[in-house]
């Protein structure tokens, strides 16, 4: 798969068909990788595809002047197609270069059953569904499940379905929709006051160093509201009240277009369960307006269009 | 400190210049009560309403948002209000789920004839959002740098 990612890059970039080509190569860290963002096609030779390319590079596609070669997972993908309703990117500008993912590993998950840090283990590796880590010399296996990031224990569409070249034979999903519902369901068990609670608390780590909104590609606007001083929406200071308000009023502002990356979530230095927030905004973006974010470039976002004859509750 | 008995919710009424607004506007010159609990904030169209708004009122400590504008297909800017309905339905949910009493965010269409309809909903508005009590959603008492502030919301 590899291989043929470089191929495709070289071939693209030598026939002018784009003007960047946007991937992933090794990281400074073991294990890890980072964008590769280039217009050398001496560079492709760098490009990586692993159980390690976490990033969501579509946030790259609004800061990209000209025509992009873009490698995307499932996920990546319903974002460009978010950004392309949006128009935001032009269908015509984008080559998607479509990786079947199989999961992502989530190294921090790996640290915490191997016992070990990332630099102590000497490789990882997946067969089936199992992954071998190697510590010391010593072999031992983990079913797939518990080591992947938990978004793609909910995702259903691991293959890129718009995408121009297929890197390799599609991938089966390993998660399924529902898992992600489960703890939704259990703070819906909850009283009002006693899921206000879940939230304060949570939200009174925030930092607001706004990483979750810096790292989301929904998240293009030019000025955001928490940055406005007149009026003054939030207050810059990080306490719980105002990051709570922050963090309801972006959710609301993505939804339809949120697709459930969990880059969010990932960037989050304090650990906050941001993904807890958005997949209940995108079920019920998909119950109310029977819509599934990202899976359809000529469908209208939900939230900037409207249906003359739905009630929606609203109005007696 | 006011008695409970004696305490009055506040509510913040985000109305639409062209229907609602003109509709409020129609309930006082013909002389119809509604209760005063009620503040009226006018916008050019129930479409402008970022559900910040919504947030920002109940942050501020308003016990209520009413949120109303023209009945749909009567909107000023033809689609205004078809929007707003589809942003006000997610944003009530969700709030639902933060944990915000549903009665605390309200939403209906009010037209520039319908001064009685507007007093009607104003009053059931009130009534309902005294009944979930005083918005205490934001407040605390916190600490900072181990000094105890008052939150002054």
């Amino acid at each position: 798969m590899e291989q043929k990612l470089r191929n495709e890059a070289k071939a693209l970039l030598e026939e002018g068909k784009v003007d960047y080509i946007v991937g992933f190569e090794s990281g400074s860290l073991k294990f890890t990788t980072t964008p590769l963002i280039t217009k050398d096609k001496n560079d492709v030779g760098r490009l990586v595809v692993n159980p390690f390319i976490a990033n969501n590079l579509a946030k790259f596609l609004t800061e990209l002047k000209g025509r992009v070669g873009i490698v995307a997972k499932g996920c990546d993908s319903r974002s460009i197609v978010s950004l392309i309703q949006d128009n935001k990117v032009a269908r015509a500008n984008v080559v998607i270069l479509g990786v079947p993912c199989e999961g992502i590993i989530d190294l921090s998950k790996v640290e915490k059953l191997a016992g070990r840090d990332r630099d102590e283990i000497g490789e990882i590796s997946r067969q089936g569904d199992k992954v071998s880590v190697t510590v010391d010399g010593q072999k031992s296996a983990f079913p797939i499940s518990d080591v992947v990031f938990d978004k793609c224990l909910s995702c259903e569409l691991p293959t890129p379905k718009e995408c121009d070249v297929l890197l390799g034979e599609p991938a089966s999903p390993i998660g399924q929709k529902a898992a992600g519902q489960a703890d939704i369901e259990r703070l819906k068990g909850k009283t009002p006051q006693e899921r206000w609670e879940v939230w304060k608390k949570e939200f009174s780590r925030c930092i607001r160093c706004y990483a979750c909104r810096n790292v989301c590609p929904a998240c293009f606007c030019q000025r955001c509201f928490v940055e406005e001083t007149e009026p003054k929406w939030v207050e810059p200071t990080a306490n719980w009240q105002d990051n709570l308000l922050f963090q309801a009023v972006r959710n609301i502002h993505v939804a339809g277009r949120c697709t459930d990356c969990s880059e969010c979530e990932r960037a989050c230095p304090m650990n906050i369960p941001l993904s807890l927030v958005n997949r209940k905004l995108e079920k019920e973006g998909a119950d109310l307006f029977d819509y599934q974010a990202g899976t359809d470039p000529d469908a209208k976002a939900p939230l900037a269009t409207f249906k003359k004859d739905e009630s929606l509750g609203i109005g007696q | 400190m006011k008695d409970k008995s004696e305490w009055e919710p506040k509510i913040v009424g985000l109305l639409c210049k062209w229907c609602s607004y003109a509709g409020a506007d129609l309930a006082g010159t013909s002389r119809r009560k509604y209760p005063a609990n009620i503040r009226i904030l006018k916008v050019p169209c129930s479409g402008r309403i970022d559900p910040l708004f919504i947030l920002k009122g109940l942050r501020l400590g308003f016990d209520g948002v009413l949120v109303s504008g023209c009945h749909p297909g009567d909107c000023h800017y033809q689609t205004g209000n078809y929007r707003a309905r589809r942003r006000i339905a997610i944003t009530k949910k969700f709030l639902e789920y933060m944990g915000v009493q549903p009665p605390r965010v309200q939403a209906s269409w009010v037209s520039a004839s319908e001064g009685d309809r507007f007093a009607e909903i104003a009053s059931e508005v009130t009534k309902e959002v005294t009944e979930v009590g005083a918005n205490r959603l934001f407040d605390e008492e916190r600490e900072i740098h181990g000094a105890k502030t008052e939150e002054r919301s």
